[in-house]
């Protein structure tokens, strides 16, 4: 039982030195020299001016999602704004393929009443085939 | 999302501490400025909008990366400064290595005169000076447990490793420093 209680005591002994340590290494780390001083400042200014950058090339992005509709897509922005301009494209392809299976079956239809003519017709489609009823049906009429 | 004013304000208070704890590592004024310059850039361009709050730790990690990166492209340029150095004559290696040994022992015999001397200049000195002689992991989470106030969770975060290894370390570090104090006669 009495180690905990040991452990306790050493580990706050230790930490009481540790922070002995740090308060003197931070009176010592205000007495660097003024260009050292100075080219931190320069480094805080340059990191500020590229948070402020990044912060402003982050702003229009929100905007138009606003404008594509963000009470509707919700907190995804860029997935959603990607997918908001494919649906046209995809709606005309959609379109597209509709129309040419609509023709396709216009003509089937056409081509059955046609072959339904022929096959209900008097004449045989065979003699389509005979060369002298050829003839006949270019013969004008007298 | 921190405000320009809440990142300006974390940069000012770690900005020194920053490069102090660079400069133990790395031991190259100029270096520890570019990588803590390189830090800060790394953190506003790639955290500017998270809260103030996840700053501290964020800053950590990044400046031990940081940190890394430096030392790796150091061990890459001195494996090259080292096949180059295969060329020149043994006699001018010589020379180079007497030298730098004689400066070094300077270095350590003036430290260790003025640690004997009672002026508070001196002793900060010296504190500062066996803090940055600690093996690196030590000394590294030493100074985010102690001068940075991480918990151990967040030190072991920062360090990439286990909390485990951070108390490890911290107290190997804390008893190496106050032996090594101790025989200067410091006391605190």
């Amino acid at each position: 039982m009495s180690q905990p209680t040991h452990t306790t005591a050493a580990d706050t002994l230790q930490a009481r030195f540790g922070l002995r340590v740090a308060a003197r290494l931070s009176e010592r780390a205000q007495e660097v020299g003024p260009d050292v001083s100075e080219r931190l400042r320069f480094a805080r200014e340059q990191a500020l001016q590229r948070a402020r950058t990044v912060r402003a090339a982050q702003v229009p992005v929100k905007v138009g999602v606003t404008r594509a509709g963000a009470a509707i897509l919700g907190g995804h922005p860029r997935w959603w704004l990607t997918l908001g301009s494919l649906l046209p494209a995809v709606a005309l392809v959609a379109g597209l393929v509709l129309i040419q299976r609509w023709q396709d079956n216009a003509q089937v239809s056409v081509a059955a009443e046609v072959d339904a003519a022929l096959l209900s017709d008097d004449l045989p489609p065979q003699a389509y085939s005979d060369a002298g009823f050829a003839e006949f049906l270019k013969t004008p009429d007298e | 999302m921190a405000s320009d004013k809440e990142l300006s304000d974390f940069l000012k208070s770690v900005d020194k501490r920053a490069f102090k704890r660079t400069l133990y590592a790395v031991r190259d004024e100029d270096a520890a400025l570019d990588i803590v310059q390189d830090t800060m850039i790394r953190l506003a361009e790639k955290y500017a909008d998270r809260p103030a709050a996840e700053l501290p730790l964020l800053f950590q990690r990044i400046m031990s990366n940081a940190t890394m990166d430096w030392f790796r492209r150091q061990k890459v340029r001195n494996a090259v400064v080292k096949n180059f150095s295969d060329f020149e004559s043994p006699g001018s290696d010589g020379d180079f290595d007497i030298l730098e040994t004689l400066e070094a022992l300077g270095g350590s015999l003036a430290s260790e005169s003025t640690a004997d001397t009672a002026s508070r200049a001196q002793i900060l000195l010296a504190i500062e000076d066996e803090v940055a002689r600690l093996p690196g992991r030590q000394r590294e989470a030493f100074l985010l447990r102690y001068w940075e106030e991480l918990d151990v969770a967040e030190t072991a975060a920062a360090m990439g490793c286990s909390e485990g290894s951070v108390k490890t370390h911290c107290s190997r570090a804390v008893h190496a420093l106050s032996t090594a104090l101790k025989a200067k006669g410091i006391s605190l």
